[in-house]
């Protein structure tokens, strides 16, 4: 370990960190733009200058510079601040400054390094350089070279993350400029990440941009939808309606970045059309008509399965099979659906669920199913036709009736998956907690609500969600074969 | 003052490129010897190192010190990599060797090699040095022929290939790490030091880079011996250098005379004085990125690092560009601001974004538009930007900027307007 001062404080670290992250443990954060936790730094923006051991003439590179025993590190002298006051206005001498109608306005580090290190005036007096504005990098990137703070990031994402070069740097000094590449417009499914990485308004998603204001959004810290490797996101949403999702950092699963296909999977959730309240041979009818009904096609519960699609929450395929158990329903299948998988974060099953659900004793469909004489479907999941033949009746849980709506005897309402809250287990056991990032409104009640009613369930794990996660993590722990990771939002 | 002549002894000799001139004037002798009687490397840098020789590419570093930075034990491959991509405003000497006596460079190369363990060398010119890079090809075929480079040269067991790598216009390729990314093919920006090449530098292996001018004194120091390079000049930075004249002075051009001696002497001497016998106003010492010198202190300077250090300045690559009284020197430092900006690689924010604005607040000065308090700014933002960046061009893009507005302010003044004067604003 070795030991040395920030700003007076000692802090002992590992061999190898750097000043910047040294300083992060000690809870002071450097302002830094080229340097990014999952691409490391490239030491260009020059705007993380600390004083090492009093010496003002050169300043050290805190995203690059190791700790040494003994150093006494200075992150706010003057020394320092001077460069970065005028790092900083020499970033912005040129900047476009049009944060007015920027989509990074809210969330960029250059507008908030400019609150604390900026001025109100300026003292260029002179012309501002000219860039091209709106060069399309792809069908989903858009490119603003004035905003462009030349920090590399971008052309870093894909070298170290994506090994691969389709854009660069062209031209010298002043008039440097992000490229495209000679291949042409960026094809990675995983191109998205560098909008989010850009610290300024260079990089916009187009399919974002100029929808909404950052600061009227609301977010909702959770896990993407998308598939089972359980990326974690942030969901943004304005006025009930998603926007967008984006990579949250975790470490262990997805570091800083999701595909694209996940991201721009929020299309789905914004239903226009849904189901409210119960209906019973498709006329509307209150809760406890509908449960009443359902009891007596389930009757016994000999020759009815119950199909559950695994983008279920924990609890609420826990209350399902509660409900189901106390019906003397003996088949607990799960559905399956499948995406084209890749060697990067992107798995082959396109339900977040899938392992939780197993975990809780719900098998795959058998492929040669037995007779069934009725089927109670809950969620959204493909329903293999075969299991249709010769029903006597199908009860359809799902936020939107489809195509099997008409031949449900009941229908009732569902979340759909940026609704749910509650717990998803991930393809690697990781279980993680999935919070809403919308509202269904009215007649929809939370899943596992509707199965604790519909079985009559009571009692104190019934109360409340965070009761019932209590005795659902306590299950999943039992039945894990590989040990189980809690990840927290 | 006395002209010596150990590195341009064979410039101006008829054929002086040709490999049969070199071995007649003795050439590859020492090479030959260094390999026949198996030098042992470590004793080759000591050489160096006792000889006291700086590095001629601007830094000025101690040669035999930088090769001793090779780990021994590394067991990553060496390389040697010369910098011939001469780009400094005001130095040509390099260029003089390279189409004059290329094959005293190979020489040098091949002992530099052997003694840092390298067993390949890259030779890096700029491409606009087309006579240049002709004779060195040249001169390295016929190398090649005689069995001087290759596998097991001369049966030592020594293998040694030469290559030539051009550049592609940009200065910044003259900084030591961007001129090893441009040979390994990816955008020539300066690294960040530490690690220096010599523990990390060419694919990421111990790598060496020497000046042309560097590598060509080491035939000379290995033949003749520390202590007789030592005894050259100045003692504290010994040695016979080229030291390459332009500006307004009757001769101008490369003259090689030992360290030590008055720049006012060169001046007068060999150079033939003034241009016309006019006023000298100033001189750029180093090549442009250096701190300018009055007539009084060209007066008292001598031409060697610790003189010229006193004086302020720095010796650089020895491109000495000499300035009249009809200079106009805002016209002259803008013309060298627009070299800098130009010239940035754009790496860092404040090389990228200071050298174009001071570029055109000098404009607007020499254009009559300029407020006093420009000059202020000028050496605020000057501060923001030296000592802040990767690599030393920022620096000396400062060095004659700031000293030229210091030394010469009045003349930046007078092209001030009146009203934007300072005891006008403020009145």
């Amino acid at each position: 370990m070795i030991k040395l001062t920030i700003d007076g404080n000692e802090v002992e670290v590992e061999p190898g960190t750097t000043l910047l992250e040294a300083a992060r443990a000690l809870g002071t954060e450097i302002p830094h733009y080229c340097y990014h936790q999952d691409i490391g730094s490239d030491g260009n923006c020059r705007v993380c200058l600390v004083e090492v051991n009093g010496n003002t003439d050169k300043l050290a590179i805190s995203c690059q510079q190791p700790c040494g025993e003994g150093m006494d590190v200075q992150t706010e002298s003057e020394s320092v601040v001077k460069a970065r006051k005028g790092v900083m206005e020499f970033l912005l001498i040129n900047h476009p400054l049009d944060c007015t109608i920027c989509d990074q306005a809210g969330e960029c580090p250059l507008q908030d390094y400019s609150y604390h290190y900026g001025s109100g005036d300026s003292r260029f007096v002179e012309d501002k350089r000219n860039k091209r504005k709106k060069v399309e990098f792809s069908d989903k990137v858009m490119f603003d070279a004035e905003r462009c703070i030349l920090c590399t990031r971008c052309t870093r994402y894909f070298e170290t993350v994506r090994d691969s070069r389709p854009i660069g740097v062209e031209n010298m000094g002043g008039q440097s400029t992000i490229t495209l590449g000679p291949n042409g417009p960026i094809e990675d499914p995983y191109q998205l990440n560098i909008v989010d990485i850009c610290p300024v308004g260079a990089l916009t998603s187009r399919d974002f941009r100029f929808k909404q204001r950052v600061w009227f959004m609301d977010f909702a810290d959770t896990v993407c939808p998308g598939c089972s490797k359980g990326c974690n996101i942030t969901a943004g949403a304005y006025q009930g309606k998603l926007l967008r999702f984006v990579p949250r950092r975790n470490p262990d699963i997805n570091k800083s970045w999701m595909c694209d296909d996940g991201r721009m999977s929020y299309e789905n959730y914004n239903i226009s059309e849904r189901t409210r309240g119960a209906l019973i041979a498709g006329e509307e009818a209150s809760f406890e008509d509908a449960f009443a009904k359902i009891a007596e096609l389930v009757g016994g519960g000999d020759g009815v399965a119950v199909l559950a699609s695994t983008s279920n929450t924990c609890e609420e395929l826990h209350a399902l099979k509660a409900w189901a158990g106390k019906a003397g329903i003996a088949h607990l299948w799960h559905g399956s659906k499948s995406w084209e998988s890749d060697d990067f974060l992107k798995e082959s099953d396109a339900t977040p669920n899938t392992k939780g659900a197993q975990m809780l004793g719900f098998e795959p469909v058998p492929t040669e199913a037995p007779a069934l004489r009725g089927l109670v479907v809950a969620g959204e999941v493909e329903v293999p036709p075969a299991l249709l033949a010769n029903l006597d009746f199908l009860v359809l849980q799902s936020p939107v009736g489809g195509e099997l709506a008409p031949a449900a005897m009941v229908m009732l309402p569902g979340l759909t998956r940026v609704e749910k809250q509650g717990t998803w287990v991930n393809s690697a056991g990781m279980a993680q907690v999935v919070k809403p990032a919308l509202q269904p409104g009215s007649g929809v009640v939370d899943d596992w609500q509707l199965w604790r009613d519909l079985g009559g369930a009571d009692g104190a794990e019934w109360s409340t969600l965070k009761a019932l996660t209590r005795v659902c993590r306590a299950q999943l722990e039992g039945s894990a074969e590989t040990p189980l990771v809690a990840t927290e939002s | 003052m006395k002209l010596s002549s150990v590195i341009s002894a064979r410039f101006g000799k008829p054929d002086s490129t040709a490999l049969k001139g070199y071995r007649e004037d003795g050439g590859y002798a020492t090479w030959l010897q260094v390999l026949s009687e198996k030098r042992a490397p470590s004793s080759l840098i000591e050489e160096v190192k006792t000889s006291g020789l700086r590095g001629r590419g601007g830094a000025g570093f101690s040669t035999g010190m930088k090769w001793s930075f090779v780990p021994g034990d590394s067991p990553k491959p060496k390389y040697l990599c010369v910098n011939g991509d001469e780009s400094e405003p005001g130095t040509f000497k390099d260029r003089q060797i390279l189409e004059m006596d290329p094959h005293q460079l190979l020489e040098g190369v091949g002992i530099a090699s052997y003694a840092i363990g390298a067993h390949i060398a890259y030779i890096y010119l700029r491409c606009e040095f087309k006579k240049g890079i002709e004779t060195v090809e040249a001169a390295i075929r016929e190398a090649y022929d005689a069995g001087l480079f290759g596998k097991n040269i001369q049966g030592s067991g020594y293998d040694l290939d030469v290559h030539l790598t051009m550049g592609a216009g940009a200065y910044i390729c003259g900084e030591e790490t961007s001129l090893l990314n441009s040979i390994e093919g990816v955008r020539p920006y300066p690294r960040n030091k530490p690690p220096f090449p010599a523990v990390e530098g060419l694919f990421a292996c111990p790598t060496i880079v020497n000046n042309v001018e560097t590598i060509c004194n080491i035939p000379h120091i290995i033949k003749n011996g520390a202590a007789w390079h030592a005894g050259l000049g100045h003692s504290e930075d010994p040695g016979s250098r080229l030291w390459c004249v332009s500006g307004h002075v009757e001769k101008p051009g490369v003259y090689e005379i030992e360290t030590g001696y008055k720049l006012q002497d060169l001046l007068d001497g060999p150079c033939g004085g003034m241009l016309g016998g006019r006023k000298l106003k100033a001189v750029i010492p180093g090549g442009s990125s250096s701190k300018v010198l009055l007539p009084e202190e060209v007066a008292k300077v001598t031409m060697d690092t610790p003189g010229i250090r006193a004086m302020g300045s720095s010796l650089g690559s020895a491109g000495i560009i000499v300035l009249d009284e009809t200079t106009c020197m805002v016209d002259a430092v803008l013309n060298l601001m627009r070299f800098y900006a130009h010239e940035s690689c754009g790496q860092c924010t404040p090389c990228r974004e200071g050298t174009p604005w001071l570029v055109k607040i000098l404009d607007r000065i020499e254009r009559g538009e300029g407020r006093e308090v420009d000059l202020e700014l000028i050496e605020d933002l000057a501060s923001n930007i030296e000592g802040r960046t990767v690599c030393a061009l920022a620096d000396g893009a400062c060095w004659p900027l700031t000293s030229i507005v210091r030394k010469f302010r009045h003349e930046f003044v007078a092209k001030i307007p009146v009203s934007a004067r300072k005891d006008v604003v403020s009145a």
